[in-house]
């Protein structure tokens, strides 16, 4: 499904901070399974995941989504691939102050110009499903960090992306909702989705819904466990 | 294109949202900006209205008007000359007028005093020509006061010996009406109370707020002007390209006296009131500096939140065009909004209150305003002008700053820890 080929990105190239995060990284992501990048802070996880979902590109080598080459397309194009394939869930919540969860959540459709009712009728079935559409009217600031989650997971699964990209999603949940956020993240498996988050957190990666952990070290890969 | 449209209303609806999220921020900017515009419409709508008014009004000011010169100030004009004038080719008709000053001590206020034409000058001929006219008092210069003003209006007062006419303005000054008596010293300091035999029409009270008409037995008792001199002449030429012809043979027959056109007074209103005008956006040029340097902070430079926002919906999926399209929307509403406010605010403050704030700078009578209200007059050259020097500058500068900002990496979003 995604694949990773020689890919190296280096940060602030040719200035004195120049820093390289990832160096020579081939991964094969296959569909339908969950994959955790695993590995201390610094290792890289974070850079990898915004390349796999086309948020950044990599300073050399080749990204391939379902066997298309994405790496060097326009950013408009690029644009369009985030939009329609992935749902991203972020270690905050990276929610908008100020406006109501169901803003927030319709958000990410905004651009795809959908008619106003249905994705209003599709961001409240998101939000029953994950018990928060009591919530929709109410500014994401009044929300529980549990629940302003939740709402960002909503957001990631608006425009029913294929892949669902989790950037440390338990940093900063108790061991409960990080226990929820795992059930959460098995109806996605169960429902065909591609999940890969990345890690540090044992219960997670130790997970029995997580198909294959891969291990990050120094921007590189030191071991791919199934 | 229904999907287009419906992107278009989620972006203004977002762009929307965004302002109201920043409220004090944006209506703090909102108010000043407006202010801005505000105080830049008023003085151009004055400026360009009282002067519109004023070159209508001099439209029935004689082509040409006379005075004597003596060691290069105005003199007394001997009636004599009169026949002189008459000879020129080309003069249809020649008419004397008796006015001065009147300083009333009591009030601080400087008077126009005037013969009403059917009553002054000595020769008979002078007399048959007469027209009603009335001269102004601008500013104490006689040069921009010699105009023959429009008619002003008796409001059926008839003026007899021992009474006066007074303009609104003194009425209100004064608190005196129709059948008081008011007190003047004569030139040779002896008191002479006229009684006031009514008020001049209101209509005319751009020209005649400050001005008294009396007789002209009265006006020579209290100047001490005997019978052989008037103020000065007003010259009517029947072919307007014959004016300057008609005013060079004075000149030349009359080398101490000054005939003055009426198209340079027309230049000398104009200059005086864009001289205002001027002095007005200098004296607030400070404030539009500030505005300048505000609005430029404002609009160049995002804040920490502002930048995390834009990453958020670079990450959900907004393309670079749709962030700029959200602020560009942000910037031409808040420009828009004090533009229009700024531009509606200045009408009715000039049109509708008698440009209450800027009057002593712009109208430049003393103790004497007059109150009118001016004819809306609006150039839309100026108006235009003012748009695009105020609106498209910020506009602008907003979307640099922001296009600068979406075309980052939307990762950032993701690498944001705090919250």
């Amino acid at each position: 499904m995604i694949e990773l080929v020689n890919v190296k990105k280096v940060y602030n190239a040719g200035n004195p901070s120049e820093f390289s995060a990832l160096n020579s990284v081939n991964l094969h992501i296959a569909g339908n399974r969950v994959t955790v990048l695993k590995g201390p802070s610094g290792s890289g996880k974070t850079t990898l995941l915004s390349i796999v979902g086309c948020m950044s590109r990599p300073s050399a080598g080749r990204v391939k989504l379902n066997g298309r080459e994405i790496t060097s397309l326009p950013e408009r194009f690029l644009t369009d691939i985030r939009r329609k394939t992935f749902g991203f869930i972020f270690q905050q919540p990276n929610l908008i102050k100020g406006i109501t969860v169901l803003d927030n959540v319709m958000l990410p459709a905004y651009p795809l110009g959908e008619k106003r009712s249905h994705l209003k009728i599709k961001a409240m079935k998101g939000l029953s499903e994950l018990n928060i559409a009591n919530k929709a009217a109410s500014k994401v600031e009044w929300l529980s960090g549990g629940e302003a989650q939740r709402a960002s997971i909503v957001r990631a699964l608006i425009n029913d992306p294929h892949i669902i990209i989790a950037d440390e999603p338990t940093a900063h949940l108790d061991t409960k909702l990080s226990y929820r956020f795992m059930e959460i993240i098995e109806k996605f498996k169960s429902e065909g989705k591609t999940v890969i988050i990345t890690s540090h957190d044992p219960l997670v990666y130790e997970s029995s819904i997580v198909d294959s952990v891969v291990n990050l070290r120094d921007g590189q890969i030191e071991g791919e466990q199934a | 294109m229904r999907a287009w449209i419906e992107k278009q209303r989620y972006i203004i609806d977002f762009t929307i949202s965004s302002l109201l999220r920043r409220k004090v921020k944006n209506f703090g900017l909102l108010a000043l900006y407006t202010l801005i515009v505000f105080i830049l419409a008023s003085t151009m709508f004055f400026t360009y209205a009282i002067k519109k008014e004023a070159s209508l009004i001099l439209k029935s000011a004689p082509e040409i008007v006379v005075q004597k010169i003596v060691a290069g100030r105005h003199d007394l004009f001997p009636v004599n000359y009169i026949e002189t004038i008459k000879n020129i080719r080309g003069v249809a008709a020649v008419e004397s007028r008796l006015w001065g000053y009147y300083y009333d001590s009591l009030v601080s206020a400087n008077y126009t005093l005037l013969t009403p034409p059917s009553n002054a000058g000595s020769a008979d001929s002078v007399k048959s020509s007469a027209t009603t006219t009335a001269v102004e008092s601008a500013s104490g210069d006689p040069q921009s006061t010699d105009a023959s003003k429009p008619l002003f209006e008796l409001n059926g007062a008839v003026l007899e010996p021992g009474t006066l006419i007074i303009g609104n303005g003194i009425a209100r000054l004064r608190h005196i009406g129709k059948g008081d008596y008011m007190p003047f010293l004569t030139f040779d300091g002896k008191v002479m109370n006229l009684k006031i035999a009514g008020t001049l029409s209101s209509q005319s009270e751009l020209v005649s707020s400050d001005l008294m008409l009396i007789t002209e037995d009265d006006y020579r008792k209290l100047f001490g002007i005997d019978n052989s001199h008037v103020t000065d002449l007003t010259v009517v030429v029947n072919n307007p390209s014959e004016v300057a012809m008609v005013a060079s043979k004075i000149k030349k027959r009359l080398p101490d006296a000054r005939p003055i056109i009426r198209d340079e007074i027309l230049r000398t209103y104009d200059s005086i009131f864009n001289w205002r005008g001027g002095m007005m956006i200098v004296i607030f040029s400070a404030a539009v500096l500030a505005f300048v340097i505000f609005a430029w902070d404002k609009a160049s430079g995002l804040s920490a939140g502002e930048r995390r926002e834009i990453g958020i919906l670079k990450a959900v999926g907004w393309e670079t065009s749709d962030v700029i399209q959200m602020k560009f929307w942000e910037g031409a509403m808040i420009s828009l909004a004090a533009f229009f406010t700024g531009v509606i605010l200045a009408y009715i403050h000039v049109f509708f209150t008698g440009s209450i704030v800027f009057e002593p700078a712009l109208k430049g009578w003393s103790n004497l305003y007059p109150h009118f209200e001016l004819t809306p007059f609006v150039n839309l050259e100026q108006l235009t002008t003012l748009f695009f020097l105020t609106v498209v500058p910020y506009t602008v500068a907003t979307i640099v700053p922001i296009w600068k900002a979406a075309t980052i990496d939307p990762d950032s979003a993701m690498r944001f820890t705090g919250e």
